[in-house]
């Protein structure tokens, strides 16, 4: 194994522990938020209640993918291409095919969410999801999802093509601008304080994708680089730095907002008892476990990394990656489930 | 570089606030008629259950009645009127519990679902509503003027076959000048 200039071994086992832990975390929040079936009323097949969150959170994986392998060219900078262009031709394809996943799993969203809309019927038509895309607002945000998807998919095979003369700002941009139209149709608002739940959730979304796939991309095709990396993570860390404030801050006032709207509840009953709050709970426990990784890297790691030695990054931040994935397999689950 | 992050967030804020969208919330279930684990003396004539914000219209909110033995006793279409949600009751019969279900579309476009149990003292007179009847309105039929459709699994094979397909395409796309 050599780890001269231009040759890095790709992190396969980070990539394998992110996609395991969001599985995990998403059937972890099936689990504790199934209810009994309710006598008397049509329930959608399990199978579709459990591939709702599954889909879903490979939805949010393929755009943390997308985002952060743009993200990715942005970090390593365009002034060493001799340095860079081979790491780049590697992400390249993996960031096409990330956008195309994207693009499929918000069609599959779409029918899955479309059949569990009318539980009456087994099957779908097109014009079951015409009428779920015109009744409901989620209807149409997985559509705009998946068109903007698309133009991702098309913005990856232009840079496959001509390198980075596609801006990768402007990935990075419609990247983030795509992961918008979901949360807008969730349950994140309400009637009070809809418009500062709203930004607070978006601002949430957007820095945990842009956390998570900045370093997954970084651990995944840069940790062997030791010469790239020195140039990178410190840029990365402070993107990191405001991500994580970003992502607890808004994360906290959005779990507290939902749970005291709902006028029948208090609290801390409601954070221990119901599956919203013992979901809310996991992840604040994710968030302080990433945020003692993080510092780890930032302060044990960095200054080695910087003076180009040779560190254990690659396996603290496979961790840290681990509990973001399960953190965002929680994620999927909680902003479907009620506060009851 | 982490200001023109900044400016994208920005940017991507202030498109969201422009196309600003209307409250949505998760729906909960503030009160109902009948209440609760209440006890009756003779049926209600209708359920009604409010929720604390709007509930969506269209004919897939669900109220079923469930008697003793798992006979069905809602009937009628479901009315909607803001955030609440009526359903007609036929006249009660054998003594005993009775669980009121409801499964309806929330204004966030998730299903939500719940039960409310009750007790008749007194048998009344009424019979149960045709066989499986299972919902108490909104007779769904969706499928009919649709002409079919297909399950589930079909849509999803055909996802995977148009990813693996469009893989194959964009992949070999990019790599020809390369």
């Amino acid at each position: 194994m050599t780890t001269t200039g231009t040759t890095s071994q790709v992190r396969y086992q980070a990539i394998v522990g992110v996609v395991t832990a969001a599985l995990i975390g998403a059937l972890i929040g099936v689990a504790l938020t199934t209810t009994a079936p309710v006598p008397g009323v049509a329930e959608v097949s399990e199978v579709v209640s459990v591939a709702i969150p599954i889909v879903r959170v490979l939805l949010d994986l393929a755009a943390v993918t997308t985002i952060g392998l743009a993200l990715l060219s942005v970090l390593v900078g365009y002034d060493r291409p001799k340095l860079t262009e081979p790491i780049m031709r590697r992400a390249r394809p993996v960031a096409l095919a990330a956008s195309l996943v994207w693009t499929v799993t918000a069609l599959v969203t779409l029918v899955l969410q479309t059949a569990e809309y009318r539980p009456q019927v087994s099957t779908v038509s097109f014009a079951d999801i015409g009428d779920y895309v015109v009744e409901v607002g989620a209807g149409k945000a997985l559509l705009v999802v998946a068109v903007l998807a698309l133009v991702q998919v098309v913005l990856g095979v232009l840079a496959l093509r001509h390198g980075e003369k596609v801006p990768a700002e402007v990935r990075v941009g419609l990247g983030l601008f795509a992961l918008l139209p979901l949360p807008v149709t969730g349950h994140a608002a309400n009637w009070d304080y809809h418009d500062y739940t709203m930004i607070s959730m978006e601002l949430h979304v957007m820095s945990a994708v842009a956390w998570t796939g900045g370093l997954g991309a970084m651990v995944v095709l840069l940790a062997g680089n030791r010469t790239l990396l020195a140039h990178a993570l410190p840029r990365f860390s402070k993107l990191a730095t405001v991500c994580l404030a970003l992502t607890v801050v808004t994360g906290l006032f959005n779990g507290v907002v939902e749970i005291l709207l709902n006028p029948t509840i208090g609290l801390v009953t409601a954070l221990f008892t119901t599956p919203y709050g013992q979901l809310v709970v996991l992840k604040v426990m994710c968030a302080a476990g990433i945020a003692v990784l993080g510092g780890m890297v930032r302060w044990k790691l960095m200054p080695r990394i910087v003076r180009h030695e040779r560190t254990a990054l690659a396996t603290w931040a496979t961790f840290e990656l681990t509990v973001m994935g399960l953190a965002f397999g929680f994620a999927v689950v909680l902003t479907r489930a009620p506060v009851s | 570089m982490i200001r023109r992050l900044l400016v994208t967030i920005a940017t991507a804020l202030v498109a969201l606030v422009v196309t600003a969208t209307p409250a949505l919330a998760h729906n909960v279930l503030v009160s109902s008629d009948p209440a609760k684990d209440t006890t009756l003396e003779t049926g209600p004539s209708k359920v009604t259950l409010t929720f604390d914000a709007p509930v969506q219209g269209g004919n897939v909110n669900q109220v079923s009645v469930v008697g003793p033995n798992g006979t069905q006793w809602a009937e009628g279409e479901v009315q909607i009127s803001s955030n609440i949600v009526t359903a007609g009751v036929r006249p009660l019969g054998p003594a005993g519990t009775y669980i009121v279900g409801y499964r309806i579309l929330s204004a966030d476009g998730h299903p939500v679902t719940g039960e409310i149990p009750f007790t008749l003292t007194k048998a009344g007179t009424g019979t149960p509503a045709a066989a499986s009847a299972a919902t108490g309105g909104g007779a769904v039929q969706p499928a009919a003027q649709s002409g079919g459709g297909v399950p589930v699994w079909v849509w999803i094979l055909g996802a995977v076959v148009l990813l693996a397909i469009g893989l194959t395409l964009a992949l070999r796309m990019g790599r020809d000048k390369a």
